[in-house]
């Protein structure tokens, strides 16, 4: 009985530590992270450290650096780069019914953001995660994302 | 323990069509209550094994076997029963501890799964967030828990 009181008593200080650490670490987080302006946004593709697409805010300017690598049997060569509705389609792992599905990511060069507008997954994270300007997107099922630059010195092609 | 395996299984499939959390992706955890269960009833080997099989089995079923989301759900629960069972074993912590720190850990274990998956560390920059998020998903967890062992308590002295 004495121990079940004292491990009750720990649980509680454990509780009420770990929510002032983790919240306290979370706001720091919110409120320190992400306040540059981004210069770039990259785009990749699965497990890969190569990005396929690189907007570039400050140039406005769009850099295709390669084709997505896709298995024989898919004839469309991703991405597609739509300059003018400011679209990039890419296709992502999730399929339904065999089929892979498409992930269309919008970018803004104004408000150097970007936004992941269609894309099909169970929880649709990615996408309701709205409009980012230095916060990654990072779709799980398609295994796409698009991961900000902050410093142009960081980069290089 | 195959009731426990079903029932666990039910919970998580449960639980991840229906999005009780305004937080996109974040769930309690139900299924854990489960693992909690058999963790303190039965063993540490028991409570392994019904969580590795849950997490196999509910990917078998939901079409997800090998895919990204599965090996995040692995790496999550191994790290979580791990954590689990070792904060267990030094006796310091109650249920509730014990659950709020497997949360954690099974945070933790999901990020490292989300590197592999995309091979990226901006993954990293979600854990703030699901760590904060996984203390009240494992206090949740850790009351019930809590209630139910209680229950089976007097079960059990009823019994004998």
């Amino acid at each position: 009985m004495m121990q079940a009181s004292k491990q009750k008593k720990r649980d509680l200080i454990l509780v009420g530590l770990l929510f002032i650490l983790l919240g306290g670490a979370f706001l720091m987080f919110r409120l320190l992270a992400f306040r540059d302006d981004a210069a770039l946004a990259n785009i990749y593709y699965g497990t890969s450290s190569d990005p396929i697409v690189t907007i570039d805010f400050t140039k406005q300017k769009i850099t295709r650096h390669h084709d997505q690598s896709l298995p024989d049997g898919i004839s469309e060569s991703y991405p597609i780069i739509d300059e003018e509705q400011r679209t990039i389609t890419l296709l992502g792992d999730y399929t339904i019914n065999g089929v892979r599905q498409i992930v269309v990511i919008s970018y803004d060069y104004g408000r150097r953001s970007v936004q992941i507008i269609e894309e099909k997954s169970p929880n649709n994270i990615c996408s309701r995660e709205g409009e980012s300007t230095g916060f990654p997107l990072i779709c799980l099922p398609n295994r796409i994302r698009v991961e900000f630059v902050t410093d142009q010195g960081d980069f290089t092609v | 323990m195959a009731n426990f395996l079903a029932i666990a299984i039910v919970l998580n499939i449960i639980e991840s069509a229906i999005p009780v959390i305004p937080v996109p992706g974040a769930k309690l955890g139900f299924a854990n209550v489960v693992t909690l269960i058999v963790l303190y009833v039965y063993s540490f080997k028991d409570a392994s094994l019904l969580t590795i099989a849950r997490v196999i089995l509910v990917s078998l079923l939901t079409g997800k076997l090998l895919g990204p989301v599965f090996y995040m759900s692995m790496s999550g629960a191994i790290l979580s029963i791990l954590a689990m069972g070792f904060f267990k074993k030094t006796n310091f912590f109650g249920v509730l501890g014990v659950s709020v720190l497997g949360s954690v850990f099974h945070c933790i274990g999901q990020i490292i799964g989300g590197y592999f998956v995309i091979g990226s560390t901006a993954i990293v920059l979600y854990l703030p967030i699901m760590l904060f998020l996984s203390i009240p998903a494992g206090v949740v967890t850790g009351i019930i828990t809590q209630r139910f062992l209680k229950i089976w308590q007097t079960w059990n002295r009823d019994l004998i």
